[in-house]
């Protein structure tokens, strides 16, 4: 690997995504091509077929809401039917299909069924671009992060995002993790710490055991519909029925360009009040009460204390989930060392307070909330591709979900349980349930309920030899491996006979290799057809450049002819020409214009020459 | 002094606004300017409701005497109720009746029955809508057309219209425009948006426009068609509120 290859970390956010590096040592956040750190997650087909990524698909995600998709990390690794995807389609916009297997989903955007990790691909492809335009260079290496929960096969789908976009997805790691990576960066910290993770849809609060330069996440929490859009929504509910009132019960919900400008002045608002203590939201001409007649504005003045009070009940809920999580992982407050704040909504004062009032303890601040993780990820990719002797960043990470077996009565029995730290290795005796038995059936599963179909097979096989005994006599060691790459290895053992059989469980993502061929070939076509569109706009921009100076000179050249016998067939055919690239224009037909370019650089060449005073013909004569 | 054309042109913006009145005023001024126009004579005899070789005003049928009607059976039999005596100068009161009986009216229907114009509307306003567009006024072209495929979606000649008039228009709003990868920017102050006279879609764009997005990028998330869009865009330009 060239050493100076550029690297980056990725954090592929369920609202937002930020990319960084490490430059001469120190961790930066990477702006984008447009100066702004965040990218919103978000990608559509516009009403004109273009695909629009991060925020002009957001600035349109209300006015074109069925081809938007948003908070794809919702539905990534996700089954077709399973209850996470059912309750994502209950309030989603856009439509959801399932794939062709029928085990995976697509989302409907402007008639076409994109894979969800095609859709992650297109944020993931915007970051890359945006990093490219930095470095001046291609980026091909990336470390991206993921919630701690994320199962094997989101983390596999994740992965695959990253082979659409271009990008060789070097390590997946925990976001929490991340965080802490961040923080921790130069200091020396041994103790517990707590990432409490407020963003813009989701909420995750993970405890860290964090020891000299080890991060080892001991417990995961939190609700996955719980974010900084539900603030923001309280905060448009309060415009919406505070506007009605004053006239006549104009509801703007059911105007979306209104609804488009309410949302985005609500997040405005609410972030300045993370500062000052008044908000000022001024929407001009925002909805029309009679066809034809000036448009109603909306003025209003939103204090901190307003807000706090429209989104009490949101915070609380934060709270009540981080005392949940620590009861489960049998933690208390007061052996917690440091409390991380991440994600946009914990800049809140209130949200700060709370969290302040629940640990007894400031939270750290010392880092960008927004861009904590991302900074974390460009550290370990930093770590991963410039290894230094004696500087290793060990990162253990925990299995997010309990891993076993089925066992007769069709039960679920565990032998990995959640939160343990991997790599790990674990074995469990088990023995045959019917006399002269000689095979046994092992479905490996994942989840936390007892009865084995309520959980996600990850795979089977069949040890076949076993001895012949009677029932509970035979006792098969089964072993369960997983690596840091999160791999899981499962082997059966006869103890007597020695007769051994295993399996190996690959994540899928939900697409073939097959479709995987497909879409990376799409993506050249659509790359070719995008050079192509932009040659065009590059060149009707410049054909429009000439027209515009060919006319700013017609009257000078008209009053010059006034004045000669010559030239006036020429100007005739200089007309003709600008008439045929207008046409061309007009009919977005790049040949026909590439044939009247030349032509079209003569004409202005002979206006030029005829306003300055030289007539065609007489010159020289 | 308005040209026959420009009057022609007025009369029959007037007419597809509804005002008949008016419309017969103008193109009865624009027969003045020129009265052997057989174009301003026929939308004339149109606007009057004649037909060509038609006489210019019908003579009033002599009126035909009220038709006997026959009696009715209810008159042979005793009346089931008592004679409600209506006092002299004072109505029955309907409001107090459907009280008490709960007997309400029907409501009659919002929309009025739909009725497909007579098909001289059509031909009239795709003679007009050709006459427009020959004279130039594409957008007035556009507005006949969208007339006539309100009541006729599939009319061939005003589809190809339609079409011609649209990019037509759009070319010229785009050119006003110039480059479309700029990214305009508020010409005046940001107080003085208020004293504009707008409605809410150029509400919506103006509130899009902040410097960092493209007209390109504008017509994409407006989520408006591409000729409404151009031309908001373009007026905005010409009134000097973006650059």
């Amino acid at each position: 690997m060239n050493e100076n290859e550029p690297f980056i970390g990725i954090d592929l956010g369920t609202t937002n995504s930020v990319v960084a590096t490490v430059i001469d040592g120190v961790p930066r956040v990477i702006a984008s091509r447009t100066g702004q750190t965040l990218t919103p997650s978000v990608v559509a087909v516009a009403r004109n077929g273009k695909r629009l990524v991060g925020h002009m698909a957001k600035r349109q995600s209300i006015t074109n809401a069925e081809n938007t998709a948003y908070a794809a990390k919702r539905l990534i690794g996700r089954r077709w039917g399973s209850p996470e995807v059912e309750d994502a389609r209950k309030v989603l916009p856009y439509e959801l299909v399932p794939g062709p297997e029928g085990n995976d989903i697509r989302v409907m955007l402007g008639g076409r069924a994109f894979s969800i990790p095609e859709v992650s691909a297109l944020v993931l492809a915007e970051l890359k671009a945006d990093a490219e335009a930095f470095f001046g260079r291609r980026v091909t290496k990336a470390v991206v992060t993921v919630p701690a929960y994320f199962n094997d096969g989101q983390r596999k789908a994740t992965k695959d995002a990253g082979r659409i976009a271009g990008l060789d997805v070097v390590r997946i790691i925990n976001e929490p993790t991340s965080a802490a990576l961040a923080y921790g960066f130069g200091k020396q910290m041994e103790k517990k710490v707590v990432v409490f993770d407020l963003g813009g849809g989701t909420f995750d609060v993970s405890i860290l055991d964090v020891g000299k330069s080890v991060y080892d996440v001991i417990a995961v929490g939190g609700d996955t519909y719980l974010g900084g859009e539900d603030f923001d929504r309280r905060v448009i509910d309060w415009l919406v029925f505070s506007f009605a009132q004053e006239h006549q019960a104009i509801d703007l919900r059911q105007d979306k360009m209104a609804l488009q400008r309410l949302r985005d002045a609500a997040e405005r608002a609410k972030i300045e009040l993370s500062e000052g203590r008044q908000a000022s939201i001024h929407l001009p001409f925002l909805a029309s009460a009679v066809e034809g007649k000036a448009a109603l504005h909306l003025d209003r003045q939103l204090s901190r204390e307003k807000l706090e009070d429209l989104t009490q009940d949101l915070v609380d809920r934060t709270i009540a989930v981080a005392d949940r999580t620590l009861r489960d992982a049998g933690v208390r407050t007061s052996q917690i060392g440091e409390v991380l704040l991440v994600g946009g909504m914990t800049r809140m004062p209130r949200v700060q307070q709370a969290v302040k009032n629940y640990f007894g303890r400031e939270p750290s601040r010392g880092v960008h909330p927004e861009e904590v993780v991302a900074l974390g990820a460009a550290i370990q990719a930093h770590a991963l591709l410039h290894p230094q002797k004696g500087k290793e960043i060990l990162l253990l990470d925990v299995t997010p979900q309990n891993l076993g077996i089925m066992v007769v009565g069709g039960y679920f029995a565990t032998i990995i349980p959640r939160n343990t730290t991997v790599p790990t290795s674990q074995s469990h005796m088990f023995s045959t349930v019917q006399d002269d038995q000689t095979a046994v059936r092992i479905a490996v599963l994942q989840g936390a309920s007892d009865k084995a179909m309520e959980n996600e097979l990850l795979g089977e096989f069949v040890l076949e030899g076993i001895r012949p005994a009677r029932r509970g006599e035979v006792e098969i060691e089964v072993t369960f491996d997983i690596s840091a790459d999160g791999i899981v290895g499962v082997s059966a053992r006869d103890s007597a006979t020695g007769t051994r059989q295993s399996i190996t469980v690959t994540a899928t993502s939900g697409l073939t290799e097959t479709e995987m061929r497909r879409i990376l070939e799409e993506n050249l076509d659509e790359m070719l057809t995008r050079r192509q569109v932009g040659d065009f706009e590059r060149l009707r921009d410049r054909t429009q450049a000439v027209i515009a100076e060919i006319e700013s000179l017609s009257p000078a050249v008209k009053e010059a002819l006034s004045r000669s016998r010559f030239g006036k067939d020429a100007v005739q055919r200089a007309e003709e020409v600008v008439g045929r690239a207008r046409t061309a224009i007009a009919a977005q037909d790049l040949q026909q214009m590439i044939a009247v370019e030349e032509q079209l650089d003569r004409a202005l060449q002979l206006f030029k020459g005829l306003a300055g005073g030289t007539v065609p013909g007489e010159k020289g004569s | 002094m308005a040209t026959v054309a420009e009057l022609l042109d007025q009369g029959v913006k007037a007419y597809t606004r509804g005002d008949s009145a008016e419309a017969e005023r103008l193109w009865l001024q624009a027969l003045e300017l020129d009265p052997k126009n057989e174009r301003v004579r026929a939308y004339l005899r149109q606007v009057r409701g004649e037909r060509p070789g038609q006489a210019p005003a019908t003579p009033a049928a002599p009126q035909r005497p009220e038709p006997a009607f026959a009696p009715s059976p209810w008159d042979a039999g005793p009346a089931a109720s008592p004679t409600v005596l209506v006092e002299e100068g004072a109505g029955l009161d309907l409001g107090a009746v459907a009280e008490k009986s709960d007997i309400r009216p029907l409501v009659a229907d919002q929309r009025p029955p739909s009725r497909p114009p007579p098909s001289g509307d059509v031909a009239l306003w795709m003679e007009g809508a050709r006459e427009l567009f020959a004279l130039g006024d594409f957008s007035g072209s556009l507005e006949m057309i969208e007339r006539i495929l309100r009541v006729d979606a599939t009319h061939a000649e005003a589809r190809a219209y339609l079409r011609q008039n649209e990019s037509t228009l759009v070319a010229m709003y785009e050119s006003k425009l110039g480059s479309l990868g700029t990214r305009p920017r508020l010409a005046i102050h940001p107080e003085e948006v208020l004293w504009l006279n707008l409605d809410h879609r150029a509400g919506f764009l103006l509130a899009q426009i902040d410097g960092t997005v493209s007209y390109e990028d504008l017509f994409a998330l407006s989520g408006l068609p591409r000729l409404d869009t151009a031309r908001i865009l373009a007026s905005l330009v010409a009134e000097g509120v973006i650059r």
